[in-house]
């Protein structure tokens, strides 16, 4: 390949067409707007926009973020402005030409299809996530995606409440991932993402009090990428269906990792809020890793890795 | 006098991110500093706004740890001819310096101006003097202005001949009696509002800790005066989104301090779950 020729950065996410592989995560991008002033949403392959419930929700008293050592916890316990407003108000402010997947969360398997039903049709949405995965909020014990029989009765009942492709976002917090994965894929999830936050806990030694109001968050960042390429490379060997990685992303070349490692696409989470122009920063660098490498395609890097053969 | 001094909403100059080049770091004090950074695309603030900082070069964000960037007050910015550069005064509370430092700004919404003829009394404590000078140098002369300056000792009084080139009745008032009276800022502000005022009336403005924000909540309330407090709640992203810098309300539900504030109106706040 020649230094100039084009490198074609398109990828085909479980039916929803991404002019490259570089998403936002949900909960760290807002409704998209926010980004407005610091980067061109057109210069990435799209947003996952953040969780939407039927009901607008209220967020847990503060504090609800700490740092942590190359990470941060939070328990926001998903502040959203429900689905009726989203669809509303925040869609409509969102630019042209940019890709945009809802997400979906709430506390049974009933309204998780209603949200899914009501964001199906829509224009504008080009798919949907299902958060199956966060570690913080207190309704319901166990997350769904902790337990395969619950997130495959999630994931059916979501499947059949809409026609847009279907992505799953599933926990870290569970001893088998392949088994998470595999759940999915026969419940015809359109894909997968992983990883959300790691369930975490931090203290105040002095006051001998967790750091966060909730007690109980969610470590993200980079601390977490390891055990996020770890997990999407354990999804990848499992199923066929796209993985979306997720975890600690602060550069292209981390990007490059998760492909390598059997992701189709990426999200950058945390370091929205330290960078905010970082995922088309890195949208920009996985270019220059492909010319740099000879790389027609930057698709034809998704499951590269040389693991070791036992 | 005109009846806004400046534009209180969160419209108008749209925030930046820039690689800043530290011009000087000098020395306010045993553990505090003043930072001056070139920035030659600062699109301007008002009073009240803030920024947030990541020490060392940010080039793909090569550093992890420490992670979040700070939320800083912006002190003050003056126009040169490379552009302009911006001041901020900060505790040292962690590890690093560096040459260069990135910046994102100006955020939130500044303080609400006062209203015509009102008396008007900031309070600060401790750095919470950073976000309190461009407001008081932009109503110095132009209305009648005093500041009252609380800190633990001398040494942690920041910024002092700044406040006193503005040529406004400046008190100041320690806890161990090194400077000033001793004791604390808040009686300070029990006296000057127990002091009659002719006119049309007074308003608070403060900055500080939450423990002294919320003493003078209570002494502006007593005395009918109107109170503006700047939050300095923790944050990651500055900008509304990561939702970690909430504030709880007294109606219930919570603001966002980066988005909503950092001022707010002192009589909104639920101090007693305001961490």
């Amino acid at each position: 390949m020649k230094e100039s020729q084009a490198v074609d950065t398109t990828v085909d996410l479980g039916g929803i067409s991404l002019r490259n592989p570089v998403l936002t995560a949900s909960g760290t991008f807002g409704y998209g707007t926010e980004f407005a002033p610091f980067l061109d949403l057109r210069r990435i392959g799209g947003f996952v926009a953040k969780s939407l419930t039927l009901e607008p929700r209220v967020g847990n008293p503060p504090p609800r973020i700490a740092e942590a050592p190359s990470g941060m916890l939070n328990a926001i316990s998903l502040e959203n402005v429900g689905v009726e407003a989203f669809i509303g108000e925040k869609l409509p402010a969102i630019p042209e030409g940019v890709t945009v997947i809802a997400s979906a969360f709430e506390t049974d398997i009933d309204r998780y299809a209603e949200v899914c039903k009501r964001l199906t049709g829509v224009p504008r949405i080009a798919g949907l996530e299902i958060n199956a995965s966060c570690p913080h909020v207190k309704s319901g014990g166990i997350e769904f995606g902790q337990d395969p029989a619950v997130l495959g009765q999630l994931v059916r009942a979501t499947r059949q409440a809409t026609s847009l492709p279907l992505l799953v976002k599933l926990s870290p917090n569970v001893t088998h991932i392949a088994e998470m994965a595999r759940v999915c894929e026969g419940e015809g999830a359109s894909g997968i993402s992983l990883i959300n936050a790691v369930q975490a806990l931090e203290v105040d030694p002095e006051t001998r009090r967790p750091l966060l109001a909730n007690g109980l968050g969610g470590l993200s960042g980079p601390a977490i990428r390891p055990i996020a390429l770890r997990m999407v490379w354990q999804a990848s060997q499992a199923v066929s269906i796209p993985i979306c990685g997720i975890g600690g992303i602060i550069s292209a070349a981390d990007a490059v990792k998760f492909l390598l490692c059997g992701a189709t696409a990426v999200q950058v989470g945390t370091s929205n809020y330290l960078q905010p122009s970082i995922a088309a920063d890195v949208a920009d660098g996985l270019v220059e890793y492909a010319k740099r490498h000879g790389i027609p395609r930057i698709r034809d890097l998704v499951g590269e890795l040389e693991f070791p053969s036992r | 006098m005109a009846e806004a001094i400046w534009e209180v909403s969160s419209e108008g100059a749209v925030p930046i991110r820039a690689e800043a080049e530290v011009l000087r770091n000098v020395s306010e004090g045993p553990s505090s500093w003043r930072l001056v950074l070139r920035v030659p695309s600062w699109p301007g603030f008002r009073p009240g706004q803030f920024a947030m900082l990541s020490a060392g070069a940010q080039q793909a964000v090569r550093r992890t740890d420490p992670l979040l960037p700070r939320p800083m007050a912006v002190y003050r910015a003056e126009a040169g001819a490379e552009g302009f550069d911006v001041e901020i005064l900060y505790k040292i509370a962690g590890r690093g310096t560096a040459l260069r430092v990135a910046i994102v700004g100006p955020l939130g919404k500044a303080f609400p101006p006062p209203r015509s003829g009102e008396r008007v009394i900031i309070v600060a404590g401790g750095t919470g003097i950073a976000s309190v000078y461009e407001l008081a140098a932009r109503l110095a002369g132009a209305h009648p202005v005093e500041i009252l300056f609380g800190a633990r000792t001398a040494s942690d009084l920041m910024a002092l001949e700044d406040f006193e080139a503005l040529k406004i009745p400046l008190q100041v008032a320690t806890e161990d009696g090194s400077a000033g009276v001793r004791g604390l800022v808040t009686d300070l502000l029990e006296t000057a509002l127990e002091a009659p005022t002719p006119g049309s009336g007074r308003r608070v403005y403060v900055c500080g800790p939450t423990a002294m924000m919320r003493r003078c909540a209570e002494i502006a309330s007593e005395n009918e005066a109107p109170c503006i407090a700047a939050l300095e709640n923790a944050m990651a992203c500055g900008f509304g989104v990561c939702l970690g810098c909430a504030a709880p309300l007294r109606e219930g539900g919570y603001a966002l301090v980066c988005r909503d504030g950092p001022a707010f109106d002192a009589a909104l706040i639920d101090w007693e779950r305001l961490p």
